[in-house]
């Protein structure tokens, strides 16, 4: 049973999925001008941010939307009206309105999952939109395929260090979901009312677990580098999926000693089609080099650097320092089992976003990695293509935006 | 110290000082020159892990460096990682622990003999804080050095409290319970009554947390003319910062004293000689930092090159006075030459933040 004048979740999840599959279009004059735009922001070459437009939109599809809120929710109808439930009273789901989605200024088009949740929920929702204009662009997208939607939303710029734009923006709503780092996030949390849903994602980081098996042989050595080599450099290393540490299991065939270097090469490789976007070293990068250099002469790991592109590949560095939280810059640390990497991570509190693995079965690998902290289990390789269906940050996509009822 | 080249080296040095401290030239570029490559010649042989690392840059003992410029620096961070010594660390007269920034490791930094130190900090301090030879009252917001013996800073400013200062110095921070504003207070009121000018002294997150402390209270003071501030940087490893200029500003309505008579030092617990804000630019919003002769530094790029004047580098100090360590420090401190002297750049000026991910300074802020 509908609302006046609402439109069926059906409807709203079609319209969405069909703005989405235009913006998959590279050649899509919308899409042209925010890649510049977030090129100009973010200062990410073009493959790599055709690779992140590429990524959103293709995951922004219809049969994508309709699992993840069957899953989450039941049914997709259960937003349209009351369904029934197996031992539960039936439920209906409501938008929890309004909704303000704050997106980060440091990311590409974080908003718009959540966007697109937020308006299957049935809800009014303001985005905090960035210099880039990325969401408004869509948003000018979906009035094209459904104005009705479109309508329902609100795209803004504003100041967030300003606490009276903020407060504007953000005391009435019932739900506020935010990215960014923990200062900017304890700032949103200070101005909302004591009832009004908080989701929080802040900074993270990833790491991954290569297991001997992996390192059978050369090729397959080969083949789990590039795979690491690809996660660790996309977004020059600044996303929260961006690899940082990758712990390698002695034992194999192909040593953690000689892993790494290969890993270095790698790098070389990926660096041909995601290049960096600054072309030399930030400051921090060099003077972590320098002191695995001095490490590396007193015969304690090594040092691989990037040849085509900048990149750091650090072997071995102390466990009792955290890993080289760095742009293009990787940790290669050799281990005996999964238990030393888990150590490691309690050891420096690190919190983790995802978790890569290598294909296998290693039943001890996937238990550490889930007490691990991460909020994703992906193959090495996968980090940075998280599915639309998976939860993010350890959250539901369409949940923190609904309000359940249920009929007695 | 059974070391003939060693005491040759000191005495060099502690003639260069004296001959500084006098009003002379103390040493011109040949003579630095001269016994920076003699100091490195030295620490080639006599500091295993400096000499493999230098080895790295094919300089060793038969391929020594033609200049003072071609000197291999160790990154300062490799205090942590490796005894940079040239003694036995259980002969050093003086260990001064570095602070760990996200790890947890202090490095140490062994100084054979004290009087090195003594002797380059009193001549530096003397010249830059004290041209006036003041006696002060120093109110140092700074490890005890009786209950922080492996603190630099503490040492420092209880070296110059005994031996400048009116002989009732106070220290009022400890790194456990923080800073002391009760006892601030009342060392204050006690100087203002004896009409005592006052150094206050400390890092400026130290500074920056006594000044929160006052202002909380709303409350100010009239220092005692004479009085005078040093600020020694010190925000590293810290999540929250604050600009110099924001930083003096408060100081300047909470104490009343003027920003010209507060001054910037800039040290290193690896180094034994400091830079000081130079008298002609306390004035100035850029402060151009100075430093005796025996101290210079070059500015240089990521890859170790150095960059012309006013082009902003990594700092790569060589102190003459590091005969027991290092001769030349790489640091992650970044800044530019200008008319003789160094200006300090606050913050990365090339690496805006971007992306979700994690950073270093993120988990500083959540470990504390």
């Amino acid at each position: 049973m509908q609302g006046h004048g609402e439109l069926a979740a059906g409807r709203i999840v079609a319209a969405l999925a069909a703005a989405a599959e235009r913006w998959c279009n590279a050649d899509f004059p919308p899409r042209i001008r925010a890649t510049r735009a977030v090129m100009e922001r973010t200062g990410y070459t073009e493959p790599v941010v055709d690779f992140a437009l590429d990524r959103l939109f293709e995951s922004i599809d219809r049969s994508a939307i309709e699992a993840t809120i069957a899953g989450e929710l039941g049914s997709v109808a259960a937003l349209d009206g009351f369904v029934e439930r197996a031992g539960r009273p039936p439920v209906s789901f409501r938008g929890a309105s309004p909704a303000v989605i704050v997106a980060s200024d440091t990311t590409i088009g974080v908003a718009l999952p959540a966007l697109v949740f937020a308006l299957c929920a049935k809800a009014q929702v303001t985005v905090k939109d960035r210099d880039d204009r990325l969401a408004a662009a869509f948003v000018e997208t979906l009035a094209e395929e459904e104005p009705a939607l479109a309508q329902r939303v609100t795209v803004e710029v504003w100041e967030g260090g300003d606490p009276a734009q903020s407060r504007a923006h953000l005391s009435d709503a019932q739900v506020v979901l935010a990215y960014g780092s923990d200062a900017a996030l304890r700032a949103i949390r200070a101005q909302l009312a004591a009832q009004t849903r908080f989701v929080a994602f802040g900074h993270r980081t990833s790491i991954a677990y290569v297991a001997r098996e992996a390192l059978c042989d050369e090729m397959a050595a080969i083949s789990v580098a590039r795979d690491a080599a690809r996660d660790a450099l996309l977004y020059d290393g600044d996303g929260c999926l961006s690899l940082h540490a990758l712990f390698v299991e002695r034992g194999g065939a192909i040593a953690p000693r000689e892993f790494a270097p290969t890993v270095a090469r790698a790098c070389d490789h990926v660096a041909i089609e995601f290049p960096a976007g600054f072309r030399r070293a930030p400051a921090a990068v060099a003077a972590y080099r320098r002191a695995a250099l001095f490490r590396a002469a007193a015969g304690r790991g090594a040092v691989y650097d990037g040849i085509v592109s900048p990149h750091l590949v650090a072997y071995d560095p102390p466990v009792d320092e955290p890993p080289p939280l760095l742009p293009r810059t990787l940790a290669v640390y050799p281990v005996d089992g999964p238990q030393e990497a888990l150590a490691y991570v309690q050891r420096h509190a690190l919190p983790l976003e995802a978790f890569g693995v290598v294909a296998g079965k290693r039943p001890d690998v996937e238990a550490v990695a889930r007490q691990s902290g991460a909020s994703r289990i992906a193959l090495l390789g996968r980090l940075q293509a998280p599915p639309l269906g998976g939860e993010h940050g350890g959250e539901g996509r369409i949940l923190p935006f609904v309000r359940a009822i249920y009929r007695q | 110290m059974n070391d003939a080249r060693a005491r040759e080296l000191d005495d060099a040095f502690l003639g260069i000082v004296a001959n500084w401290a006098a009003g002379g030239p103390g040493c011109d570029e040949a003579r630095f020159d001269e016994l920076a490559r003699a100091t490195c010649g030295y620490q080639l042989e006599r500091n295993a892990p400096y000499a493999r690392y230098a080895a790295t840059f094919g300089i060793d003992p038969a391929h020594r460096p033609r200049t003072w410029r071609e000197i291999p620096a160790a990154p300062a961070s490799a205090f942590k990682d490796a005894v940079l010594a040239t003694c036995d660390p259980r002969e050093a007269e003086l260990i001064f622990h570095t602070s760990g920034t996200t790890a947890d490791v202090a490095g140490r930094h062994c100084i054979a003999r004290a009087r090195l130190y003594d002797a380059a900090l009193l001549a530096g301090f003397d010249r830059f804080i004290l041209p006036d030879r003041a006696k002060l009252r120093y109110l140092n917001v700074v490890p005890n050095p009786r209950l922080r013996r492996h603190s630099s800073l503490g040492y420092m400013m209880g070296t110059v409290s005994v031996l400048r200062g009116d002989g009732h110095a106070e220290y009022l921070f400890d790194e456990d319970r923080g800073v002391d504003a009760a006892g601030f207070v009342h060392a204050w009121e006690s100087a203002v009554a004896d009409a005592q000018p006052v150094c206050l002294a400390g890092t400026a997150f130290a500074l920056v947390a006594l000044l929160d402390a006052l202002e909380a209270n709303a409350q100010r003071f009239a220092a005692p003319a004479g009085s005078r501030i040093m600020e020694t940087g010190g925000f590293k490893g810290r999540a929250r910062v604050v600009e110099r200029t924001e930083l003096y500003a408060r100081l300047e309505t909470a104490f009343g004293i003027t920003a010209a008579s507060i001054v910037g030092e800039y040290g290193m617990t690896e180094l034994v000689s400091q830079y000081y804000d130079g008298v002609e630019s306390r004035d100035s919003t850029i402060r151009v930092k100075r430093s005796p002769p025996w101290l210079r530094t070059l500015v240089v790029d990521a890859e170790g090159r150095q960059v012309n004047d006013g082009e902003a580098g990594f700092l790569r100090h060589v102190d003459l006075g590091n005969r027991s360590s290092v001769v030349a420090i790489d640091t992650e401190d970044r800044g530019y030459a200008s008319g003789g002297g160094i200006v300090l750049l606050e913050r990365e000026l090339d690496a805006a933040p971007r992306g979700c991910s994690l950073v270093a300074e993120d988990l500083i802020a959540r470990v504390r």
